[in-house]
């Protein structure tokens, strides 16, 4: 057992990167054991674009009518699914108390977690992207670099929010329904963005004419990781 | 703050809403003490570890933990230990997962050679690689109590350890309380389980409805009197 006597009373601080990958490397870690939440995500997308498929002729003009829609709701929901979990694993044995009385920035909590909640939805929608063109008789060539743009930013601000919202959704009974609920107004700007620049790039229309959107993407991600930082440590609070 | 003192509490009060939790608490602990910290369930026992452990904020007064506030100083947790009735681990990770966890958030140097020592002493270097899912209650509140102590804090904070430990359990977890005791920690235990924590006390607090009713050094006596002056002391 270690002595307490050959340690100076104060610790030295975890630095905030140092900190935020300890979070992210110990919630990959986690999902590499169990894979509870990559596979329920993955599954829920491709059963989405599945149902959808059974229900439209999604070939010729669909891409351009339901495509984007039916791509982002996959993605949305399927990030519900992942946010739900970022928190669960915190609550089974009050982990949650042992990372917040830990010597670190609780800023880099929040940075882990929504690290991991952006590699996860990223990994989804890369793994969605060849079912999606299988379905829609899509060949990706042309699209593949401004689709891959769009999903990042897409998947940067729902993750963001989705974060915080997770973490204040985390301590409450109904956190199912709420989050959803709490969730969706908040990220409207963001699915109206990733649908109509989707679409746009699937219409092959100059890159000018859908760069304002991804702009407001940006700005959002930015802006709304800025605040999540900031509101982290007083959602956690008690 | 007497250099001599880790922890010291100056007219703390917690509010919850309209529910006053602690009022005018006061508490100086030198270095070495043990405290049993007893009181009726709401008395604001738990609510005062949480402060301790900077877990929450006082509404009024000022809690210090080696000199520095441990809500707002993030390098004055590294100070507190926490070991709870709740394990605290990840039961998705391994025994030694867990323990690197922990290490990577203190910052610790020689992480693994710590690990290697605490597992041991714990008696589950053979386990090490298992899932913590897989554990015995008891196994599991020795990792428990490896992973609070692995930074060496100088302050430890035990809430309701013995939970759901069998009477093998118990006296094991008592026995390593007494040797970090006898090795100068610091620690605050709060527990209903008189039997064990009788010897290892030395100081006696009574929390009645949120204020200090009672504090006192414990020279040590049997379990009936120390029951004894609880239910005196509990209102």
């Amino acid at each position: 057992m270690s002595s307490t006597l050959d340690r100076p009373a104060l610790g030295e601080e975890r630095g905030f990167w140092g900190a935020a990958m300890a979070v992210l490397r110990k919630d990959l870690l986690a999902e590499w054991h169990t894979r509870e939440r990559l596979s329920t995500m993955v599954f829920f997308v491709l059963l989405t674009l599945l149902v959808f498929n059974f229900s439209f002729e999604l070939g010729g003009a669909a891409l351009h009518q339901i495509g984007p829609g039916v791509l982002w709701s996959a993605f949305v929901f399927a990030s519900l699914f992942g946010l739900h979990h970022t928190f669960a694993a915190e609550q089974e044995n009050n982990c949650l108390d042992a990372l917040l009385a830990a010597p670190v920035s609780r800023g880099a909590v929040y940075l882990g977690k929504m690290a991991g909640n952006l590699l996860f939805l990223l990994v989804v929608e890369l793994l969605a992207l060849p079912f999606f063109a299988l379905f829609f008789n899509l060949s990706l060539e042309a699209y593949l670099l401004p689709l891959l743009g769009v999903f990042a930013l897409g998947a940067g601000c729902l993750s963001a929010v989705g974060t915080l919202f997770a973490a204040l959704c985390s301590n409450l009974r109904l956190r199912e329904l709420l989050l959803p609920l709490l969730l969706l107004p908040m990220v409207a700007p963001v699915i109206i963005s990733c649908v109509g620049t989707t679409a746009m790039i699937f219409q092959e229309r100059n890159p000018e004419e859908y760069f304002p959107y991804l702009r407001i993407l940006g700005v959002y991600w930015v802006l709304f990781s800025a605040l999540s930082l900031i509101l982290f440590d007083h959602v956690v609070e008690e | 703050m007497n250099p001599d003192e880790v922890l010291c509490l100056e007219q703390v009060e917690k509010d919850f809403g309209n529910f006053t939790a602690l009022a005018q608490v006061n508490l100086r602990v030198s270095r070495g003490t043990f405290v049993l910290l007893l009181g009726a369930n709401g008395a604001g026992k738990s609510t005062l570890l949480r402060l301790l452990a900077g877990l929450s904020k006082p509404t009024r007064g000022r809690v210090l933990v080696a000199g520095a506030e441990p809500n707002y100083t993030p390098a004055a947790r590294s100070a507190v230990g926490l070991l709870s009735h709740s394990t605290l681990l990840y039961d998705d990770l391994s025994a030694r997962e867990n323990l690197r966890f922990t290490a990577r958030l203190y910052g610790l140097a020689a992480p693994e050679k710590r690990i290697d020592q605490a597992l041991d002493a714990a008696g589950l270097g053979e386990r090490q690689h298992h899932r913590v899912r897989t554990f015995s209650r008891g196994m599991k509140q020795r990792l428990a109590l490896a992973r609070a102590t692995l930074h060496r804090p100088s302050l430890l904070l035990f809430d309701e350890p013995y939970t759901g430990l069998d009477q093998r359990a118990s006296a094991a977890l008592s026995q390593q309380l007494i040797q970090l005791k006898e090795r100068g920690s610091t620690s605050v235990l709060v527990t209903h389980n008189l039997e064990e924590a009788v010897h290892l006390a030395d100081r006696l607090v009574i929390l009645r409805r949120g204020r200090v009713g009672y504090d006192a050094p414990w020279s040590g006596g049997s379990t009936a009197e120390l029951g004894s002056l609880y239910e005196q002391h509990l209102g």
